[in-house]
């Protein structure tokens, strides 16, 4: 087998692997843990995976195809052609040109002479021999190969280095890769550098169904009136599985920074049991984005200061403002593209002696009461646990 | 059908997870370009850019930073599309435009970041238009931003900016044998041409996508991002930390901006700057651009960009703010 054969067949086993990765991620569920479920990337995966699987094989029935036309053909012109090239040089601009920028045109020079410049490839000199070969007899100009691929030009060390490059770190992470984060990454990512208040995503977590909804999109227009009416948001609510219960609430809402507190209307403990759902035991079961932005709504603040509620959250130990040792800090991971953009949602948890110790990440429900404390210039939520204990991490590990 | 029990997260585990999320992200764009690229190759006749392009090199420059309406393709997508554009006789000058604006200037961005900034709801109407100030800014400073850098290279020759093996490529090439060059090959050779290319651009464009997402994922899960927050606040450091986190990021054009919307601390001129810079130029771009320019011009291009973003951020937003705010 020549070496132009040789790396068409890598070229395609390249293929391959990154095809195969791309499939058994999608076909797994694995990329679950990767890419949202909604939005064109999943399906782009499964579509792309497909795709090279193609593009792949269509490259391998078609070998002896572009074999006999470019590559075995090119051998026997080249060598056929000789001083017929050579000729041409003495009136071929495009291959002097080339030559002046360090490019191996040559197809001869590149088997025969020591003096290429390290293109010992085959294809690097399809290229050049392609337009003598036009000038000789266009119509056999077959299956020409403007490609300079870097499998093709680079010496053998460089073409190593690429598949290398190509193949490594792919397989390396799609067999290794723990699809989730460990402490620390979650501590980059910012644990401990919560801005409750905040409202960015709070539409998509706020306990007050479409209403609640709207009031934050109203809210984050900016001072300029607008006539604009909200348009039914399209994201969906989390686990709460808000229903639009309550009716739109006033849009009057006061300007501000984002770090304060604010009122958006009138809410009540029937709007907050009309909108979550209760545990056996009475505890309204929220996740902690949901108590994360319950901090920026005072009326919801309100009604759930001294409620019970449960939640199911990983848990690290407490860095902040944990002198005696009593607070944990429990967090879910949310992604809004892909797993790359992960960040940690994370709120303290107060025990009424020194904190129990859990390996770090566990998964634990927490049954407790809320509270809120003003710490560091902001409004935090905790809860105040009575119960604590392990369990398995929920099937929506990654909130999107 | 999970073959073997996972691995306990570790500090190497984050970055191959972060590796993956992107790289899932990112290959099926480039799965699209290369295709694309193996079909322009193959299928596109080297003079009809000539025959369809302005003469006028300016005015041509002017053009290309709205293909990408016309062809709407993220930065990954791009690189291997403009280096096929380029050898089929497209002006460099173009196609640095095309390259920079495309992943902007184009629809599937414009929604999403529309969407990201909660501005669908402030645009019920044409007259309407200009509530989106985050979506409009982007698009036209990316616009303007790319014809600039469009216009400055078009005092230098293909040979001074493209790698040699690019150059080398270029049908006709200006030295007359461009005649010589179409091929009078059957559909089916042109499908092996078509397939063969984008199989070999595809490994190219993979392998310096690879390089910058395994840099790009090691920055994005052992560094502490709370680094950043530190200087949020203030104006002179804002736009060039954004622009450092969009650099580093990587994201993808069509998504960055849910992204950015969130980052309630920075003013939205940091945003802008995050949002026009990042898909012009990131960890993994840096190497995808080297498999087409010189190292220099890829350097030139990374210390411009970075300048004229951050320069015109500030001025750029309170001017379409301004010129919102004069509607009636």
């Amino acid at each position: 087998m020549n070496s132009k054969n040789l790396i068409h067949l890598v070229s395609v086993a390249l293929l391959f692997l990154w095809g195969a990765v791309l499939l058994y991620f999608y076909a797994s569920g694995r990329i679950a843990h990767y890419l949202p479920p909604d939005g064109i990337f999943r399906p782009m995966v499964l579509v792309a995976g497909i795709g090279l699987m193609i593009v792949g094989l269509f490259n391998l029935a078609t070998l002896h195809y572009a074999a006999a036309d470019c590559c075995g053909h090119d051998h026997d012109q080249g060598h056929d052609h000789g001083h017929g090239h050579a000729h041409d040089h003495a009136h071929d601009h495009g291959h002097d040109h080339g030559h002046d920028h360090g490019h191996d045109h040559g197809h001869d020079h590149g088997h025969d002479h020591a003096h290429d410049h390290a293109h010992d490839g085959c294809c690097g000199h399809d290229h050049g021999h392609d337009h003598a070969h036009h000038h000789a007899e266009p119509a056999a100009a077959v299956a020409h190969d403007h490609g300079h691929g870097i499998l093709e030009e680079s010496g053998a060390v460089g073409r190593l280095v690429a598949i290398l490059i190509i193949a490594a770190p792919v397989t390396w992470a799609a067999v290794r890769s723990p699809d989730q984060y460990s402490a620390n990454a979650v501590v980059n990512k910012g644990l401990y550098n919560q801005n409750y208040g905040s409202t960015t995503r709070a539409d998509q977590f706020s306990l007050r169904g479409d209403g609640g909804k709207n009031a934050v999109a109203e809210k984050e227009a900016t001072a300029k009136a607008t006539t604009a009416e909200p348009l039914p948001q399209a994201v969906t609510t989390g686990a709460a599985g808000a229903t639009s219960a309550s009716a739109p609430v006033s849009s009057s809402t006061p300007p501000g920074g984002a770090k304060e507190t604010k009122s958006y209307g009138g809410f009540t403990l029937a709007d907050l049991e009309a909108q979550v759902p209760k545990s056996k035991a009475g505890n309204f079961i929220l996740d902690v984005p949901e108590l994360y932005y319950t901090a920026g709504d005072k009326e919801v603040q309100g009604v759930i200061t001294g409620q019970m509620v449960e939640t199911t959250a990983q848990v690290l130990p407490e860095k902040v403002n944990n002198e005696d040792g009593r607070r944990l800090r429990i967090f879910r991971m949310l992604v809004q593209c892909c797993a790359a953009d992960a960040r940690p949602y994370s709120i303290p948890i107060l025990f009424s002696e020194t904190a129990p110790t859990f390996k770090d990440m566990t998964w634990v429900k927490v049954a407790g009461k809320m509270s809120y404390q003003q710490e560091g210039g902001q409004t935090v939520p905790m809860i105040e646990v009575t119960t604590i204990e392990e369990t398995t991490a929920p099937d929506n590990a990654t909130i999107y | 059908m999970i073959f073997a029990a996972l691995p306990e997260p570790s500090r190497t585990g984050d970055v191959l997870m972060a590796f993956l999320s992107i790289l899932f992200e990112g290959a099926p764009y480039i799965l699209v370009g290369t295709v694309l690229s193996g079909f322009i190759d193959a299928f596109l006749p080297a003079k009809l850019l000539d025959r369809v392009l302005p003469r006028n090199k300016v005015l041509s420059t002017l053009m290309a930073g709205f293909l990408g309406l016309i062809f709407p393709v993220c930065e990954c997508a791009v690189v291997p599309v403009i280096r096929r554009l380029v050898q089929k006789g497209l002006p460099v000058s173009c196609a640095m435009t095309y390259m920079l604006s495309a992943p902007i200037m184009n629809p599937i961005v414009a929604i999403s970041t529309l969407t990201a900034f909660k501005e669908f709801q402030k645009v019920t109407s044409i007259g309407e238009i200009g509530n989106a100030t985050m979506t409009l800014s982007r698009l036209s400073l990316g616009y303007v931003v790319a014809v600039i850098v469009g216009l400055f290279i078009l005092r230098f020759t293909a040979a001074q900016l493209l790698k040699p093996s690019i150059v080398a490529g270029i049908v006709g090439g200006g030295n007359g044998d461009s005649e010589a060059v179409v091929p009078a090959a059957d559909f089916n050779t042109k499908l092996v041409q078509a397939m063969r290319t984008a199989m070999r651009d595809f490994l190219d464009t993979g392998m310096y996508f690879t390089i910058g997402v395994c840099i790009t994922s090691v920055f994005n899960t052992q560094v502490n991002q709370a680094v950043l927050d530190g200087v949020a606040g203030s104006n002179v450091l804002a736009i060039p930390s954004l622009m450092g986190l969009a650099f580093i990021l990587s994201l993808c054009s069509t998504s960055d901006a849910f992204i950015a919307a969130p980052m309630g601390v920075f003013s939205n001129a940091a945003k802008l700057a995050f949002l026009v810079l990042g898909p012009m130029m990131d960890v993994k771009l840096l190497f995808m651009y080297s498999a087409v320019f010189k190292r220099r011009v890829v350097i030139s291009l990374l210390i411009g960009l970075f300048l004229l973003v951050g320069v015109l951020a500030v001025p750029w937003m309170s001017l379409i703010q301004s010129l919102a705010a004069q509607k009636p």
